[in-house]
């Protein structure tokens, strides 16, 4: 039994960093999982329109609320919250996929894609 | 009783098998006409009729399906997408993806839109570290505006967020006349859009041939000092209800007017919006004859 303690300690901590939030999906064409909660942050991964994200949470790790924890492959990072959607988008590759090809996009059009959908700010003019 | 008569029932009709001769019952799985009948008593033949069916069914499906993704963009994606494609292969000499401060841009102009009475509508803005262009709208979807501008132009006068987006009212008044989106039209694109291309290569020369004029516009065509003028006046009017965007309006012509004039890094800015000196004239209040 006393060989069990520490076990048990190691697994309830090892469960106390990653509590999974639910899967939401990636809204624009192109983007990045970031390695810190800024837009300027150096890219994990590009991801693209559609694709899964597992949201996360770890007590170690504070953001902002603008901002997600996310678990992709390999990689742990952050995505803007405006950025997911709890149900599949309707994403433009997957309405026109030919033509999306069709563009031939090169690794740095990819990335710079993706950080452009970082940089953007959006608003409405409400009544 | 009842159990009797079956009994003497099931032995009959296997005596009545064993009677056939092997080569009868040889027959018997022989004869197809036999054998369709089964099929036909049991429905089978129906069956696979509704089988052939529903495979052509699925067939016509799939084929339409696969058509469906060989379908050029419609007019009103291929703006935002082009706009968009010309932003990242521009990244390098725009320089966007900078690190910098927030303006607090977005309420700022959301209440300048509203002041103005352009309610509900959507934009989009875009920071750059270049000096050229200033500012600039892009062609987007009808009801959005995407916007441009440049944070060493807006820093070199110290402008405020309320004289930036007064900047950029003027270029939501050039968007909806539609200039740069006239001048940069490609010849083919009512051709293509929307259009199926199974079995070919898309056309993407309208992609390229937008990017090209947006280039051409920025280095040499710019608005013209008519164009200047109407937009000048629209602002006039639509500022005229509110004294202090009028006087900031004013005030932000005379900062551009000085910097462009003191300041070569910034002296292309007359080539695309000529020219601020005029403009400020533009505003000025008729002079009354005594």
């Amino acid at each position: 039994m006393k060989m069990l303690w520490p076990l048990l300690i190691f697994c309830s901590l090892a469960m106390a960093q990653d509590k999974p939030v639910g899967v939401f999906y990636f809204i624009p064409l192109l983007g990045h999982v970031h390695q810190s909660p800024a837009r300027t942050s150096p890219s994990l991964t590009t991801i693209q329109c559609g694709h899964p994200l597992k949201v996360i949470e770890d007590s170690k790790v504070v953001i902002g609320e603008d901002w997600a924890y996310v678990a992709v492959a390999d990689w742990k990072g952050f995505v803007w919250k405006k950025h997911l959607k709890a149900s599949r988008p309707d994403c433009f590759q997957a309405r026109y996929p030919k033509f999306f090809d069709a563009l031939s996009l090169d690794l740095s059009e990819l990335y710079y894609w993706g950080r452009l959908h970082d940089h953007w700010e959006e608003g409405v003019a409400r009544p | 009783m009842r159990y009797v008569f079956l009994s003497a029932l099931i032995a009959f009709s296997a005596l009545a098998q064993d009677s056939k001769l092997p080569e009868e019952k040889e027959l018997d799985v022989v004869d197809f006409q036999n054998v369709k009948d089964v099929l036909k008593k049991d429905g089978l033949l129906q069956e696979v009729q509704r089988k052939k069916t529903e495979v052509v069914k699925i067939k016509e499906i799939r084929g339409e399906e696969e058509k469906l993704r060989y379908i050029w963009p419609t007019e009103e994606e291929f703006w935002p997408l082009s706009a968009e494609l010309w932003l990242v292969k521009q990244a390098p000499l725009l320089r966007w993806d900078f690190d910098r401060p927030d303006y607090g841009l977005q309420e700022s102009f959301s209440t300048i839109l509203r002041s103005v009475g352009m309610l509900q509508k959507r934009f989009r803005l875009l920071a750059i570290d270049s000096p050229a262009p200033g500012h600039l709208g892009l062609p987007w979807k009808d009801e959005e505006y995407c916007l441009l501008f440049s944070v060493p132009f807006v820093r070199s006068m110290d402008l405020s967020k309320l004289e930036i987006s007064l900047l950029l009212l003027e270029d939501v008044l050039r968007l909806q006349e539609g200039w740069l989106k006239d001048y940069s039209r490609p010849a083919k694109l009512k051709e293509v859009v929307g259009q199926n291309f199974m079995g070919s290569k898309p056309d993407l020369t309208p992609m390229h041939e937008v990017g090209k004029a947006y280039t051409r516009f920025l280095a040499e065509k710019g608005f013209s000092f008519q164009q200047q003028f109407q937009i000048t006046k629209k602002m006039d009017a639509l500022l005229k209800p509110h004294p202090e965007l009028w006087n900031s309006y004013v005030r932000l012509l005379g900062k551009i007017d000085r910097l462009v004039k003191g300041n070569p890094a910034f002296a292309d800015y007359l080539k695309l919006y000529p020219s601020p000196e005029m403009q400020i004239r533009w505003l000025a209040p008729e002079e009354k004859v005594p």
